[in-house]
């Protein structure tokens, strides 16, 4: 049986690791480091570095807050606001894409002009990248001990002491490792922004956006710009092992997601 | 259903069913139908919006002679509410126009750079807040509203509805827009891909084409 499962492990794990591979095989490393110089796929990287930036800066600023509300509080209609956090996981991005138009369109229910803008991008990015965010955050405030904010409370510490000295502190390593997740998914996001921002060379055309754009007219561009994706994607992934080795075991982060 | 697969540009969308319903129809920017077939998609039919990419899998023995079988032109849209106030074609040139066209290498994209050429309006292209891959895209995003202005062919005008108002262009600048088709090699449905061909090319083909908007060869 051994055998049998090393055999279909390798299998498995061969089949998710070929489109990967084959990214760095098609041509030759000199040729993926010569097309990222390519005006489009330096532009690219530009615009995805700095509406990520900015997308997570927006998560981890609005989102740490909601995720030690939601961690913390016992109330009527949690799991309903908890589920709603996780829609955005299984969520088709065009269904994001026509959300994100039908509420922040020029027809829309807040009728903005945001669309096209690279404001557009950080909303999409945010919107289909927050919830990795938020529910790691969520996971991590919960999994602290609570003699400790006992403890602090008994001694005196008002909430928002025990929320920056108690709770900050503890769940720092889960916290980093939602934004990671967060950042890796917000890099990939492709079908909101394509609708509700379009694409356009330096100002909303981020790298997947680019790799649609280019794989058609110059697929060693599109190349180059995808093998930095798995490049960016896998460091980020590998920090967040390291970052949960010290935090939390999957076994106590599972229970949670059903809560 | 028929097996057989179509793989024809954007703009076709709502004529090509009205020919034969029985294909599987794929529709989608021309250059990345041609992309696809290089890398060995199951197209049995393609049909191009510009020669270019029938021609180009041609010289490279991927499918048989391309045929003409409609012509087009390209017009000026814009949403009904026309809140930006475009009357003509020269309005483009004003600041804070938000333009969506075709992106270079797809047909319209291609077309539309040819006409704002012959139009000396090269400068409107600083008002594109988005290079679209196929026309169809361009066509959402004018009816939407989201955009102020957008190049499309005159055949996208009538399945938009009432969502769009169209401007005209003048005759004089218009790009000439042929549509190839032509059958890819190595395909077990050839017999199939050719009746196709013959009913597109047919009176009855070539009446639906008329109906919808097309000029014909």
């Amino acid at each position: 049986m051994r055998a049998a499962f090393a055999v279909i492990a390798a299998l498995a794990l061969a089949f998710l690791a070929l489109p990967v591979v084959a990214i760095f095989l098609r041509v030759s490393p000199a040729t993926l480091v010569r097309e990222l110089g390519d005006p489009v796929a330096r532009d690219a990287l530009v615009v995805s570095l700095r509406t990520s930036a900015l997308a997570q800066l927006l998560v981890v600023v609005l989102g740490t807050p909601t995720a030690y509300m939601l961690a913390t509080r016992r109330f009527r209609g949690r799991s309903v606001l908890l589920t709603l956090v996780e829609l955005p996981l299984v969520l088709p991005p065009a269904v994001a894409g026509i959300g994100l138009l039908a509420a922040f369109g020029r027809s829309g229910l807040l009728s903005t002009s945001l669309a096209f803008t690279q404001s557009a991008v950080v909303l999409a990015v945010s919107f289909v990248a927050a919830p990795f965010y938020v529910r790691t955050a969520v996971a991590a405030f919960e999994s602290i001990d609570e003699t400790l904010v006992a403890a602090a409370r008994t001694l005196g510490a008002r909430p928002w002491r025990v929320f920056a000295r108690i709770a900050l502190p503890l769940a720092a390593s889960g916290l980093g490792a939602g934004l990671a997740l967060s950042f890796a998914r917000g890099l990939g996001e492709f079908g909101a922004t394509i609708m509700f921002a379009g694409s356009l060379q330096r100002v909303t055309q981020t790298l997947p956006l680019g790799i649609y754009a280019e794989f058609a007219q110059s697929f060693d561009v599109a190349l180059a710009m995808g093998a930095l994706l798995v490049a960016f994607s896998f460091t980020l992934l590998l920090g967040v092992k390291w970052l949960r080795s010290d935090w939390i075991s999957p076994s106590r982060f599972a229970p949670s997601v059903s809560s | 259903m028929s097996l057989l697969a179509v793989f024809a540009a954007a703009s076709l969308t709502a004529v090509f069913p009205g020919i034969d319903r029985a294909p599987r129809f794929q529709f989608g920017g021309s250059d990345q139908l041609a992309f696809q077939i290089r890398q060995g998609a199951p197209a049995d039919v393609f049909a191009s919006a510009s020669p270019k990419y029938a021609q180009q899998l041609h010289a490279r023995g991927l499918c048989s002679k391309p045929k003409v079988f409609a012509t087009n032109t390209l017009v000026l849209i814009v949403p009904r509410a026309n809140a930006a106030h475009i009357r003509s074609v020269y309005d483009l040139r004003r600041r804070g126009i938000k333009l969506v066209v075709g992106a270079p290498g797809v047909p319209i994209g291609d077309y539309t750079r040819t006409l704002l050429a012959r139009l000396h309006l090269r400068s409107a292209l600083s008002n594109v807040v988005s290079n679209e891959t196929d026309v169809k895209l361009v066509v959402a995003k004018v009816a939407l509203g989201e955009a102020d202005a957008g190049f499309v062919y005159r055949t996208d005008v009538k399945p938009a509805g009432k969502r769009v108002i169209q401007l005209a262009l003048p005759a004089t600048v218009q790009p000439t827009v042929k549509y190839e088709l032509c059958i890819p090699t190595k395909r077990k449905h050839s017999q199939l891909a050719a009746r196709f061909v013959r009913e597109v090319l047919s009176r009855r083909g070539r009446a639906a084409l008329k109906a919808a908007g097309f000029g014909l060869p």
